[in-house]
């Protein structure tokens, strides 16, 4: 190839440059790890490290962190290490930084030097083309690492001098003073240093590579991998602070030991149906080895702890029933719609259709189950349990049908062609070859519709509204009362018919409508917490469930 | 051999025509249809037109097919021997676009016909694909998976409670089918494991023992080595010669060396969809009639 730039296969040993650019990646992943460890409150920035302030370590270690990254820099300008940095650090960085530093001018002009309008934009643009140019013009080394390292450096300083400290606040003047806007010190110390944590962490990762291609990728894993990092820390960092709160009134009055829990009567009788006769019963009481009233009892006055029992039962069954209803409704359409629907324009339609049903707000749903529903099942039109549970399982059947519907295409052709060529029947061929080979995917699609119903609350307010704290006796039985009739529908259940507490919809009554008060809830915020706690707890309970269900289809499809 | 009227030929094939002796096609196509092989005919194909859209992939194919015996198909790529194969159990019918015209006689008995019965024509009508596609299921699964289906075994629940649940039969089952193809001393120990974890060469033999599972009388293969090793494929082929003492088999190849050893009769198709000639397979390699097919099997074009 004519003209392609070569460098050494083998380049000189330049370990001692790595090793510093390698710990300035480590000292900016740390000022990261930091700075997010701030904004959850977990390193309190009015404390003090060493007789020195939060802030002002913080600030100390990106300066620190930024004259090293723009001496990296130097230092391969100057070829002392060998490195194989391009002409310019591009476009895209050159304009990142331009706007980076735009921002930061404009902001001293105008709040810090109190420069009027003309004379700020002017200073923002001036800093900002300067930004603009020390990143574009140099080569890659020293443009990719001295405006990270000055941005470090300058926000480091603010931090150093105290000019940002843990008393600072600052309330923009423009915005109206209906809504008073005021940056604390808790969130702006931490951005700052998150923000420059990363931008040092990319230069000083490219100044690890060499710059050139390798850098270029090593920056942008630094960039990825503590953008994901954050991410999931937020996750797991939002889901702690739920257990944190709930984990103690949840866990309230909690025992274990023989004979401490609820007696429970276990009774199974054989009844002639339709005749009421009872032809042997046998019963015999369990008392249970764990007392958990939260999770046990409902609210009384005569408990010493109050629960969520009801809500918890009435949760599990809303899912049972709108699974029960959904999944062989959504499956049998998939199979329709990819082994016997003319692919076609008509295809098409109902996908459309079925990703804007997923995509419908929850109250739509619930405003169907109210107006369609409700009148339907009891003669004197009232909220119930069955409502509700119609109502979660139109939510969940377009994401089964989508998903079951993707699972299907993805069988291979080979296995309808080979089971044909045996001569087997397309039917038979759907339920003994393609459905297996379809259902993780199936059940994944069901576990994603589980955990969104679970926790809906609009629907459940227009179509089952319970009440609000109910004892432990107004738990729904559905499986004990099931009764067979002469007459149509056969079989009825009264409980189905009632209304029930369920864990959102009773969580959203306490807290936002404070019925807890007048029930003599002691603290409403700690059983709330608790309530969510519990709730969390058996949506991932239903994901453990489902999430093993699809690893026992795996195993039989695959070979180890 | 039944003599039936011929469409008289058409202005198309005259004009691609060159031959040894400077005969039309049309005449090769009359000599050949002289050709008669020792036994009875098995599958009898008159006139066969399959049309893909606009696309004319077969032109009036007419040959008889004899019992117990190899039969290969022979032809460059898009030539229509696959899907002349594919019509010999109506596997086209799967394709939405295809038509087809013409006739086909197992037994002598017509299957392009309203009342048949496609269970019963595949049951007796067998095939193994190019790429070897057992199931991912068991071994075990997989051998007895046709014959549970037609309700020829029962392994079932119920069967076992009204003790209709024959194991002896299924494992019978299972151990013949893999050792007619010749797969039983390779897996025997392991039944019960995927098949999906089998070799390439493996799996492809499944897939025929899983076709003799049902018991079949004609057993159509397309290209059934062509994915596989010189070593797994000189196995699929010993097997074919096998097969052809008890069942008729007819394989499609790409590989005129795999043709000429393992067929007894040979009919080779060039592009266009046109069956050119059909005769004893020693008489394609050593002596064809036509110009074209000389060319073709010599290597000179295709």
């Amino acid at each position: 190839m004519a003209g392609a730039t070569r460098a050494d296969v083998v380049q000189e040993d330049t370990s001692g440059f790595e090793a510093v650019a390698g710990l300035t990646v480590g000292l900016s992943a740390l000022l990261f790890v930091l700075a997010l460890a701030a904004l959850f409150q977990l390193v309190s920035i009015s404390e003090t490290v060493a007789g020195l302030g939060t802030p002002m370590v913080l600030g100390a270690v990106l300066v620190l962190a930024g004259i090293t990254v723009s001496a990296l820099g130097v230092v391969s300008y100057t070829g002392a290490y060998q490195t194989t940095a391009r002409a310019s650090a591009g476009l895209v960085a050159a304009g990142l930084f331009g706007l980076i530093w735009f921002t930061i001018g404009g902001l001293v002009a105008s709040q810090t030097l109190g420069l009027g309008s003309p004379g700020w934009q002017l200073a923002a643009l001036l800093v900002g083309t300067g930004g603009f140019a020390l990143t574009a013009f140099p080569p890659e080394d020293v443009g990719s690492t001295l405006p990270a390292g000055a941005l470090a450096v300058f926000l480091g300083g603010v931090l150093v001098v105290g000019a940002i400290g843990p008393d600072w606040s600052w309330a923009p003047a423009n915005f109206p003073s209906s809504q008073q806007v005021t940056f604390l010190p808790g969130i702006v110390v931490p951005m700052a240093v998150l923000f420059s944590g990363l931008v040092v962490g990319w230069a000083a990762a490219k100044a690890y590579g060499g710059f050139g291609a390798r850098g270029r990728h090593l920056g942008a894993y630094m960039l990825i991998y503590l953008n994901a990092g954050a991410i999931i820390a937020t996750l797991f960092g939002l889901v702690a602070f739920v257990f944190m709160k709930g984990f103690s009134p949840m866990t309230r009055g909690f025992e274990v030991g023989l004979g401490v829990g609820p007696a429970t009567h276990l009774a199974f009788a054989l009844v002639i149906p339709f005749a009421d006769i009872r032809l042997f019963e046998l019963g015999y009481t369990v008392v249970w080895p764990v007392s958990w009233p939260f999770v046990m009892n409902g609210v009384s006055l005569f408990n010493e702890y109050n629960g969520i029992w009801p809500a918890i039962i009435g949760t599990v069954w809303l899912v049972i029933g709108a699974t029960v209803m959904a999944v062989p409704l959504g499956v049998g359409s998939a199979v329709f719609l990819t082994e016997y629907a003319e692919r076609g324009r008509f295809t098409k339609v109902v996908e459309v259709a079925t990703n804007a049903l997923w995509s419908t707000p929850s109250i739509v749903f619930g405003l169907f189950g109210a107006a369609f529903l409700i009148p339907r099942f009891t003669p004197q039109p009232s909220r119930s349990l069955l409502a509700g549970m119609l109502t979660l399982g139109f939510m969940l059947l377009p994401l089964v049908v989508i998903t079951a519907r993707e699972a299907m295409l993805a069988v291979p052709d080979e296995y309808r062609d080979a089971s044909a060529a045996l001569g087997v029947s397309k039917w038979q061929t759907i339920r003994s070859v393609v459905l297996p080979a379809a259902m993780p995917g199936i059940v994944t699609g069901v576990i994603l519709g589980v955990g969104r119903i679970a926790g809906e609350t609009a629907p459940l307010l227009l179509t089952m509204t319970g009440d609000t704290l109910p004892d432990a006796g107004s738990a729904v039985k559905v499986i004990n009362n099931f009764q067979l009739t002469l007459s149509p529908p056969f079989v009825t259940n009264p409980e189905l018919t009632r209304t029930t507490a369920a864990l959102p919809l009773q969580l959203w009554q306490i807290i936002l409508t404070g019925t807890g008060q007048s029930s003599g809830l002691d603290d409403i915020d700690a059983f709330g917490w608790g309530t969510a706690l519990v709730l969390l707890i058996v949506v991932l309970s239903f994901y453990a469930i489902g999430i093993a269900t699809r690893q026992y289809f795996r195993s039989k499809l695959k070979y180890e | 051999m039944s003599e039936t009227e011929t469409e008289p030929p058409t202005s198309e094939t005259d004009a691609t025509s060159t031959t040894t002796a400077g005969e039309t096609d049309e005449e090769i196509r009359e000599e050949w249809r002289q050709f008669d092989f020792a036994g009875q005919a098995k599958i009898a194909v008159e006139d066969l037109d399959v049309y893909y859209g606009d696309d004319h992939a077969l032109k009036g194919v007419s040959m008889d097919i004899p019992e117990e015996s190899v039969t290969a198909l022979i032809g460059p790529s898009g030539c229509g021997k696959s899907t002349f194969l594919r019509c010999l159990n109506r596997m086209n019918d799967r394709i939405k676009a295809a038509e087809i015209n013409g006739s086909v006689c197992v037994d002598g008995e017509e299957i392009y016909q309203d009342r048949v019965d496609l269970v019963e024509l595949r049951k007796r009508v067998g095939m193994v694909f190019q790429a070897p596609n057992p199931f991912p299921k068991s071994v075990r699964e997989n051998i007895t998976y046709g014959p549970r289906k037609h309700g020829d075994i029962d392994t079932g629940l119920l069967a076992r409670l009204t003790g209709r649940r024959d194991e002896g039969a299924a494992e019978d089952l299972v151990e013949r089918s893999l050792r007619q193809a010749a797969l039983w001393d390779e897996v025997s120990d392991r039944l019960d494991d995927n098949a999906l974890g089998l070799s390439g060469g493996q799996q492809q033999r499944l897939c025929i023992a899983r076709c003799l599972a049902v018991d079949p009388e004609v057993i159509l293969m397309d290209e059934p080595a062509s994915a596989l090793d010189p070593i797994a494929t000189a196995k699929i082929e010993d097997l074919i010669q096998e097969l052809a003492e008890d069942y008729t088999v007819v394989v499609v190849t790409h590989n005129m060396q795999q043709a000429a050893r393992i067929s007894d009769q040979t009919a080779v198709f060039l592009t266009g969809g046109e069956l050119v000639e059909y005769d004893d397979t020693d008489e394609i390699f050593q002596d064809p009639e036509s110009q074209r097919v000389e060319d073709y099997v010599s290597g000179k074009f295709g």
